[in-house]
């Protein structure tokens, strides 16, 4: 995640400054990198692919395979990389979970149990992503095998851009529907829901723990802003209230003839 | 091979602005901004039309551009549109409610407009979430809707094909919304996530097979732009939507309360255009299409496009034939 950002502040910082042109704008096509990178990598083992079946060096189902592959093992951290995760990061081993068992005691009792509850949240943060790295490794599995049937019962085109086109569009038909069959599927959504929610207490423990030295530095906290803004939510909904019924008042009494002027019957008519 | 001057007419496209109609603001409150759009066309007659966006996402890609406009296509047929843009809600809207939205900012607006225009009421055309705030302004406001459009509009939220439903049903909302506001950037990584090999590889594969044509780069980036533009959710009405509609599916039990007040769908009698996208990933066609057994409408019209979510805004097919078809719907009542 950390090298994402890097790399992201890099591109950044060569599309505001590109080298040897500092006062003015030079298109630099390595911002598109990862997605020129990523449709040369599937050019090269298509090619290769290509290759193989032409020279009958390789059976047919075999270079298929192998083609597949190699796209299993380049989608391998796509899913995980585009929700941040990494399982190798954090508490790790039996020091944590030690820390995490003892028992919380005196003057520090409270903020002891936090930084245990916000480990426990890592912990549980890590299972669920290695629940949906497992999930994520059987879907590119079944897409390679899918593909790879494909390829060894489609007629050989010649290896011009068309057919790598098509072999590329097969590809992501076929990891579209087993990432489908497998997103649909109890196991997924429930691993989903567990990262998403362990992060959401790791998040909630640690906002405490900050809070905290906002408060010995006496520095205004996100509580006390929030309880001001829920305050000032009521005052306006008093206010704005108050001016309906007063205007609702003031419509009523126009719309109501002079007591002495008008006839029973033409008051009801114009009542509202 | 990547066209040559493909990545020079990426980098001149990079700030195209999305927009092509003329409109003006005519009452603000907050962060919301309510336009009026310029007439194009001969007036047809009919009440003004209200466009009620998503919060998820902006308004505009409903006038991208010329030749991806559904508001042009609307004003080309004389129809007088006006659009809600919610804006982009910060810390300070945290505790706003869907109570807020739709019987505050919503009625607000419509109140301005009937209002200015000496009206008892109007059209409304509700699109995506939109379409359920519009779904339940109407059922509290009847006499001020005359007739309801409501576009790719999830309604029954527990549909087998609805992939996000899944997902969301076991997160616990509360905590994820804490106090706070919900990120667009966590709304936009669930997105991409529901396809993530077309999404976030196939797409660019296409762009880099196209032409450096202007024309195509700049509809790529104003489309890509618009994607990518997800505004953060104030937490209260993101918390409720998301547990009274996707976890509970309050809206076709007749159990969702706004307000404190109930919002039953059967008591919806005036006519409704349902529209809905055949390839919807996001809504799929089931969820729109509960509606039409659950309102009390005997007016009520299906039409179904063979379209994706995003498809039914600005793909071609959609510029011929969705404004037409809600002009024509309309010009008959």
């Amino acid at each position: 995640m950390e090298k994402d950002l890097w790399q992201q502040w890099q591109a950044y910082v060569e599309l505001m400054f590109p080298p040897g042109t500092p006062s003015s704008f030079a298109p630099a096509p390595q911002w598109f990198a990862p997605y020129t990178d990523a449709a040369e990598r599937f050019s090269t083992e298509a090619r290769r692919f290509f290759e193989t079946v032409r020279n009958a060096a390789t059976p047919a189902g075999e270079a298929a395979r192998a083609f597949g592959d190699s796209l299993r093992e380049q989608f391998a951290d796509f899913f995980p990389k585009l929700w941040g995760m990494d399982p190798t990061k954090g508490p790790q081993g039996a020091a944590w979970s030690t820390a995490a068992d003892i028992p919380a005691l005196g003057l520090t009792r409270e903020h002891q149990l936090r930084w245990q509850r916000t480990l426990e949240a890592w912990s549980r943060m890590n299972a669920a992503q290695r629940r949906l790295q497992r999930v994520w490794s059987d879907v590119l599995q079944e897409a390679a095998t899918a593909f790879a049937g494909r390829l060894a019962a489609a007629p050989r085109s010649p290896p011009n851009d068309e057919a790598l086109h098509a072999l590329y569009d097969n590809w992501i038909d076929c990891a579209e529907q087993a990432y489908a069959s497998a997103a649909h599927n109890a196991e997924f959504s429930e691993a989903m829901a567990e990262f998403i929610n362990a992060s959401s207490e790791w998040r909630r423990n640690m906002k405490e723990g900050i809070e905290q030295y906002a408060k010995l530095l006496d520095l205004p906290t996100r509580a006390e802003i929030n309880s001001l803004l829920q305050r000032l939510k009521t005052l306006e909904e008093q206010r704005n209230g108050k001016s309906s019924d007063h205007a609702k008042t003031r419509t009523s009494d126009r719309r109501r003839p002079p007591r002495k002027k008008s006839k029973p019957s033409a008051r009801r008519k114009s009542k509202p | 091979m990547t066209d040559p001057g493909l990545f020079a007419a990426l980098s001149a496209a990079r700030h195209c602005d999305a927009g092509c109609s003329q409109k003006h603001e005519v009452w603000r409150s907050g962060k919301l901004r309510l336009y009026r759009y310029g007439a194009i066309a001969e007036s047809n007659g009919a009440a003004p039309l209200l466009i009620v966006y998503a919060l998820v996402n902006r308004p505009y890609m409903m006038d991208l551009q010329e030749d991806r406009s559904l508001i042009r296509g609307l004003l080309a047929k004389g129809v007088d549109v006006y659009l809600v843009d919610w804006g982009y809600p910060d810390g300070a809207d945290r505790f706003t409610s869907l109570a807020d939205y739709i019987d505050g900012y919503l009625a607000a607006c419509v109140q301005q407009i009937l209002k200015s225009r000496r009206l008892d009421g109007l059209n409304i055309l509700g699109v995506c979430q939109g379409g359920v705030l519009s779904l339940c302004y109407a059922a509290l406001h009847p006499e001020h809707v005359r007739n309801l459009i409501t576009m790719v509009t999830p309604v029954d939220f527990h549909t087998t094909g609805d992939l996000l439903s899944k997902w969301v049903r076991k997160i616990d909302v509360a905590a994820l919304v804490g106090e706070g506001n919900v990120s667009g950037d966590l709304l936009n990584q669930l997105f991409v996530s529901l396809m993530p090999f077309r999404l976030t590889h196939q797409k660019y594969a296409e762009l880099l097979r196209g032409s450096a044509d202007r024309a195509r780069i700049e509809n790529f980036m104003r489309v890509e732009s618009w994607i990518f533009d997800s505004p953060d959710q104030a937490g209260v009405a993101f918390r409720e939507f998301v547990v009274w509609c996707y976890q509970e599916n309050r809206l076709v039990k007749n159990q969702l309360e706004i307000g404190g007040r109930k919002i039953q769908l059967r008591a919806l009698q005036l006519p409704i255009l349902n529209l809905i996208g055949r390839k919807d990933h996001l809504v799929p066609p089931d969820a729109s299409g509960a509606l039409a057994s659950l309102v009390g409408s005997d007016d009520f019209t299906t039409l179904e496009f063979d379209l994706g979510h995003i498809g039914m805004y600005v793909s071609a097919r959609a510029q011929r034939e969705v404004p037409t078809a809600v002009a024509s719907w309309l010009a008959r009542r």
